[in-house]
């Protein structure tokens, strides 16, 4: 099997005031799902901005779908075949649902009503908005405007889907659909989420990026992610001073992650363990984990 | 005692073709249609033997019917005129096509008549400061991510980034211009004076779009507003007022509208789709 590369990042760099939000990145993409993790501030979002062209980079090279980014030509056959959700956006007044999904397809030169409300209604219906497309978009849930800007960002099967944060306010039904929704668009294209949530990207990915300080830490499978935990979690009746993290779980036992004494009672390792171990006290502090 | 339920009955499937076909008689198509209401399988059965295609259209027409957005005045007036309903559609997100907005450039053009008719040479330079100040406020309101909520995703998009500067620059001057115009008819001064602050607004405008990329289309818009702000202060200070006015000064006003459009060309003709990619 061949591995297409859709994007490519060669030493990007990029800054805002002192503070180096992407620090020599150097990676591909590929077809399938692929989920970016890092704590706050670890340069996820200016990732993708640039990865949506929102934003240039400072030096460095991005090259997408074939396409160099650095030329306006190449950003424009680049946002012609790009799904792109941000994390924050707001909406105009007045507009309903169908209304904005129906405004962001002629920015994307959706022309013809009726074929263009035709793909509308396909990814309203897809995110689950259907029953709700007439409501205006400023009078919904925090939720449902989430699933608004992903149904734009669904128009026209893009081959890049670039996805900042996309489960965030979603409860655990919609995640399920949209976990749905992003595999079988990754079955063709090239979709790049950012989330917090590790059971998204285990769930979901093939692939993940961890970021931090604005430096690619990891970039791999999945399973290679999890086997750097293997051995190094460990479940205890107190809580264990050697580990790096503990917490108490549910069962009342405290669960351990670090170099595991001898002797401990050793378990299968998650994503998450795997990915503390990996970015230490800032991601613990983030997801509620004691460091 | 026992009670028996009543067994559910069906239409025959011969029956249920030609009510899909249109062919059953009217006496037996009421009763169908009656039945239907109750019946989920028959409703099924019917289901099955419609055209599909058929059904899909109709559906299709019907949601189309309820969910394309209700087009406000604005964009009814902008199809009158001969604009497309994609051009229309696009404005509508333009804060200056709302009525708020035209309410604010009527009520800040009517102070500074009332300003000019019971102040003379005050009143007059109040008309002159605020009179540009609305299609400036307008442009900077209509860019940018303060004025555009959803200025991201609209950077984004593959449209031309020009056409829609142009078209929302376009609705600000056709929203702002009429109204400071017939307001400024009824100043006490001479009647041109109603017009003279036209130029002006128009190197504000261009200045603001040319300047909008590189510092912010608001921090743009206050800056040129603050500067014409003084001007017309030292303009009235100096017992010069009018000479701000006056065909030289519209001249200059001119050849800067000029400038600034011809810096915009030039920009997003190199930055290519976007208004701020940096």
């Amino acid at each position: 099997m061949t591995t297409t590369t859709t994007a490519t990042f060669t030493d990007v760099s990029k800054t805002f005031g002192g503070t180096r939000a992407l620090d020599n990145v150097h990676l591909g993409l590929s077809p399938g799902v692929t989920g970016l993790l890092g704590p706050n501030g670890a340069g996820k979002t200016t990732l993708l901005r640039v990865l949506a062209t929102a934003l240039g980079a400072d030096s460095g090279r991005v090259s997408v779908l074939d396409e160099d980014l650095a030329t306006a030509a190449g950003r424009l056959a680049v946002r012609r075949r790009l799904g792109y959700a941000p994390q924050e956006t707001g909406f105009p007044r007045g507009f309903t649902i169908f209304g904005f999904v129906d405004y962001m397809a002629i920015l994307k030169e959706w022309t013809g009503r009726s074929h263009r409300h035709a793909e509308v209604r396909r990814v309203v219906d897809l995110v689950g908005l259907g029953d709700v497309s007439t409501k205006r978009v400023r009078a919904v849930s925090g939720g449902q405007r989430r699933r608004v800007v992903l149904a734009q960002a669904l128009l026209g099967h893009p081959d890049l889907l670039v996805l900042d944060e996309p489960t965030a306010g979603l409860d655990p039904e919609q995640r399920a659909r949209l976990r749905d929704t992003l595999g079988r668009a990754g079955q063709t294209s090239t979709v790049v989420i950012s989330t917090h949530q590790t059971e998204d990207v285990a769930a979901l990915c093939e692939r993940v990026i961890v970021l931090h300080t604005g430096r690619v830490r990891f970039d791999g499978p999945v399973r290679d992610l999890v086997g750097l935990a293997s051995g190094k979690v460990w479940m205890s009746e107190e809580p264990d001073g050697r580990a790096r993290h503990t917490w108490r779980t549910g069962t009342g036992r405290w669960r351990n992650v670090g170099e595991a004494p001898d002797g401990a009672e050793l378990i299968e390792p998650a994503l998450e363990d795997a990915y503390l171990l990996l970015v230490g006290e800032s991601a613990a502090s983030e997801i509620g984990v004691p460091a | 005692m026992t009670t028996s339920t009543p067994r559910p009955w069906h239409c025959e499937e011969a029956v249920l073709v030609r009510f899909v076909d249109g062919t059953v008689d009217p006496v037996s198509g009421a009763s169908v249609e009656t039945h239907l209401m109750t019946c989920a399988t028959c409703r099924g059965t019917v289901g099955r033997l419609s055209d599909q295609d058929l059904l899909a259209g109709v559906w299709a027409d019907v949601r189309e019917a309820l969910e394309a957005p209700a087009r406000g005045r604005f964009e009814r007036l902008m199809c009158r005129c001969g604009f497309s309903e994609e051009t229309a559609c696009l404005l509508a997100a333009v804060p200056a096509m709302r009525g708020a907005w035209l309410l604010a450039v009527l009520g800040a053009t009517l102070f500074a008549v009332v300003a000019a008719a019971f102040s003379g040479q005050l009143g007059t330079a109040t008309f002159l400061v605020l009179a540009p100040l609305a299609p400036l406020a307008g442009v900077a309101v209509s860019f940018g991510g303060d004025g555009d909520p959803a200025h991201e995703l609209v950077v984004v998009s593959p449209y031309s980034a020009l056409r829609l500067l142009l078209l929302r620059t376009a609705a600000v001057v056709v929203t702002a211009v009429p109204v400071t115009v017939a307001v400024g008819l009824t100043l006490p001064g001479p009647h041109w004076l109603s017009v003279a602050w036209l130029t002006p607004a128009a190197a504000g405008v261009s200045l603001t779009l040319a300047l909008g990329p590189r510092l912010g289309h608001m921090t743009s818009a206050t800056v040129i507003a603050a500067l014409w702000a003084a001007a017309v202060g030292s303009a009235l200070r100096l017992d010069v007022l009018l000479a701000l006015v006056r065909p030289a000064a519209q001249a200059a006003f001119l050849l800067l509208a000029l400038a600034g459009a011809a810096r915009v060309i030039v920009d997003y003709r190199s930055l290519g789709q976007s208004w701020r990619y940096s």
